[in-house]
């Protein structure tokens, strides 16, 4: 029998939530990048376990965009944090206020 | 007409000899000053050539020169252009200002060449602008072209009052000049405007012209009201009548402010700081006739409002006596005809008002010649002595500078209206129009009383002429300087005696006085202003005056005898007060025994006291109040406002920490916080 449709959004809030507290929390920038990650991926199995459940593809199809999104997003989030290295030595989040004001 | 395709280069001749002079002067012979005679006496000759034209019998000559703004085709739209119009009138003007400022010319080598001034091309540049301000104020055709070369002469004024600069006292009486009759020219640009609103054009010349339109919108005249007309004055609510009276009001604003009549008079004494010779040009030709000229030019305007006449005629009568008194009292040559300058204007504001347009083109003709010789001859007195202008100071120069005391004779003879000179003539006709006017038309009071304000002024004006001839030239001399005078060249001389012969015989051209024994048709001014342009001579006037203004003239018993006697026996009691008074050998000031009013009257009646308090005590708070109510509540409201953001943004920018991590908590409170609106307004729990 198929696990209810309930235990996988509860599993993809969990996943969710984790990485919300890990975006309000850290502030290592390469932590702040997983914790979006895993966002991202709860969004990813929603669209996976609708998708199961409507007996449609379409979630599916989906969910492999939002991968191909999330790598580029990495790539581009990778490039930040190199700069910000680059220009201040550390690659703490808090550290960068220099455009405030 | 071939004739009058050279009528621009009356003007453009000076324009050239200013431009010379200005960029060249110093290079020049005389530094300009040939230059200034040779086109001055060129736009005379041209003059002569117009006058002379139009006396064989041509047509006045109107042409358009230059249309700056042309109004669409179709629309109720204004044309503002240049043109030229040259009629009995404006000829005759012509020649009266060209020949004036040739005189005048002549008269500044002695005056100023030979007395080593420096800055000599500008003071030819400024005469050569001034003469063609004037010269093109003379012939325009339109009340706009009028307006703006109104303004020129008044700024030629500025630059040639304040010649010495770098004393303060010519500079400070230069910019009074400027602001005095800025003041009234301010009204006549609003009149401008308002013959522009009224009439959508401002021509002076034909069936369109404003003043032909105006006569056609009178009530009870044939003619259809024009339409343009009609909707204006349904726009602002008054009778056509009433409607150009404001606006006749309101262009001789200009007029009292330039022809220096009261109250707006205050600039003239002062402009005596300028040279002499330019004080002979503002007087006689240029800027003090330009106001009294534009009413003449305009007459028929003015003849439709008994109003507007009555209230010139009043002002110029009340100005003619008002500045005779203060001019008894004056102690410098210059004051004393600076004085008679503006009492003669009055004279002729009096003859425009009375109805006498005829009278008044006459005593600014004959004025023209009589008051240039006495500046002219003031001048030469002031050469001879130093510079120093106190008559006290002067005594028995008449033997010493014969031919100046007899040309200064003759001027001062004219001016006191002395039979046979030309002042008699003239001054008579005023008189006697104003009287004839005053007696045969109902509301004819205000015409007497300017009738025996004028007559009174006879008296005076005699008096304070004769005064000032015999403390000058008779008597014994009281300094060093008038005993040895300084001899003068006949630049000086031959101008003087140009203008000593006009000042005497120039009253040939109108001999009203004794119009019953030479008959009707021998007054040759009067013949030639009566057969002007259609709708712009002396006969067309005066049926207007007749039919709008209410004047008629009445039929005195012993015609104009009478009153030329009355006038002409006051002007001897003057001329005998005077002698008695100031003709021994050394006169005591007798003046001295008027006490407080001697004192009044050399404060001018503290007429400028009076404008002073007016500025400083009135004018200033309001622009005080209204000074503060800008900077306070209107920009107050403004700065209130941008305040308010400023204060606010500085606020909201602290949220801005730059923290990354603090913009994600924010985010995540956000749409907490909406989810939650919506789960409450969409009833989930």
């Amino acid at each position: 029998m198929a696990i209810q449709p309930q235990f996988y959004l509860l599993l993809s809030a969990g996943v969710f939530c984790a990485g919300l507290f890990g975006v309000l929390t850290r502030s290592n920038a390469l932590m702040f990048l997983m914790s979006v990650e895993l966002m991202l991926n709860a969004a990813n199995i929603n669209f996976v376990a609708f998708s199961f459940y409507y007996g449609n593809v379409t979630g599916q199809v989906f969910s492999l965009f939002v991968m191909g999104l999330a790598a580029a997003e990495v790539a581009v989030g990778i490039g930040i944090i190199l700069v910000l290295y680059r220009n201040f030595g550390d690659i703490d989040v808090t550290g960068p206020v220099t455009m405030r004001r | 007409m071939a004739v009058f395709d050279y009528a621009p280069a009356i003007a453009v001749l000076p324009l050239a000899a200013f431009a010379l002079a200005l960029f060249g002067g110093r290079y020049l012979p005389k530094r300009g000053a040939i230059a200034g005679i040779a086109a001055t006496g060129g736009s005379l000759v041209l003059s002569l050539w117009m006058l002379v034209t139009i006396a064989l019998g041509a047509d006045p000559h109107q042409q358009t020169l230059y249309t700056f703004v042309a109004g669409a085709d179709g629309v109720a739209s204004v044309d503002l252009s240049f043109g030229i119009f040259i009629d009995q009138l404006s000829a005759l003007m012509l020649v009266i200002v060209s020949l004036i400022s040739l005189l005048v010319h002549v008269f500044s080598l002695g005056y100023m060449n030979d007395e080593g001034e420096t800055g000599l091309p500008r003071y030819y540049a400024g005469l050569g602008l001034f003469t063609f301000s004037m010269l093109a104020f003379v012939f325009s055709d339109n009340l706009l072209m009028s307006f703006m070369f109104f303004e020129l002469v008044g700024l030629c004024s500025f630059l040639l009052i304040g010649f010495w600069f770098r004393d303060d006292a010519p500079s400070s009486a230069a910019k009074k000049a400027f602001l005095v009759t800025r003041f009234g020219d301010y009204f006549f640009l609003i009149g401008v405007v308002a013959v522009f609103a009224t009439f959508g054009t401002t021509a002076f010349v034909g069936e369109e012209s404003f003043i032909a339109m105006a006569e056609h919108a009178m009530p009870g005249s044939e003619a259809a009201v024009p339409g343009v007309v009609s909707d204006w004055l349904g726009v602002v609510g008054l009778s056509a009548s009433q409607w150009f009276t404001v606006v006749g009001l309101l262009v001789l604003g200009g007029v009292i402010g330039k022809s220096a009549q009261f109250p707006l008079h205050t600039w003239l004494p002062d402009a005596m700081e300028g040279p002499t010779p330019v004080s002979a040009l503002i007087h006689a030709a240029t800027m003090v006739a330009a106001g009294v000229y534009l009413v003449a030019r305009m007459y028929g305007f003015y003849a439709l409002s008994p109003t507007a006449l009555g209230i010139i005629a009043l002002v110029g009568g009340f100005t003619a006596l008002f500045a005779a008194t203060m001019a008894l009292v004056k102690q410098e040559l210059k004051q004393v005809l600076a004085y008679s300058t503006i009492s003669q204007y009055g004279y002729m504001m009096l003859a425009l008002g009375g109805g006498g347009y005829v009278a008044a083109v006459f005593h600014l003709t004959t004025h023209a010649a009589f008051k240039a010789l006495l500046f002219l001859g003031a001048g030469s007195v002031i050469i001879a002595m130093h510079h120093n202008e106190n008559m006290w100071d002067m005594g028995g120069l008449k033997d010493r500078m014969p031919v100046t005391y007899a040309t200064f004779l003759a001027g001062s003879l004219a001016l006191a209206g002395v039979f046979p000179f030309a002042g008699f003539w003239s001054k008579d006709e005023v008189l006697f129009e104003t009287l004839i006017h005053g007696l045969g038309s109902t509301g004819g009071t205000l015409l007497l009383l300017g009738y025996a304000f004028g007559l009174l002024a006879v008296v005076f004006t005699a008096l304070y002429t004769f005064r000032m001839v015999l403390l000058t030239f008779h008597g014994d001399a009281r300094t060093d300087t008038a005993e040895d005078p300084e001899p003068v060249r006949w630049n000086v001389k031959l101008p003087l005696a140009v203008l000593g012969v006009l000042a005497t015989v120039v009253g040939v051209i109108n001999l009203g006085a004794v119009k019953k024994i030479i008959g009707e048709s021998n007054l040759f001014l009067h013949e030639w202003l009566f057969h002007g342009a259609e709708g712009l001579n002396g006969e067309h006037y005066e049926e207007l005056l007749h039919d709008f203004a209410g004047y008629t003239a009445a039929e005195l018993p012993g015609g104009p005898l009478a009153p030329a006697a009355v006038s002409l026996g006051l002007a001897l009691v003057g001329v005998g007060l005077a002698y008695r008074l100031y003709g021994g050998a050394d006169p005591d000031p007798h003046m001295l025994k008027l006490g407080s009013v001697r004192t009044t009257l050399m404060n001018n009646y503290y007429l400028d006291e009076f404008q002073v308090w007016l500025a400083m005590s009135v004018t200033a708070p309001v622009a005080r109040v209204a000074d503060t109510f800008d900077q306070g509540i209107v920009d107050g409201v403004v700065n209130g406002i941008s305040s308010v953001s400023l204060l606010s943004g500085d606020r909201f920018r602290e949220i801005q920490t730059g923290i990354v991590t603090n913009y994600a908590a924010l985010l995540t409170l956000g749409l907490t916080l909406l989810v939650l609106v919506f789960a409450l307004a969409g009833g989930w729990f």
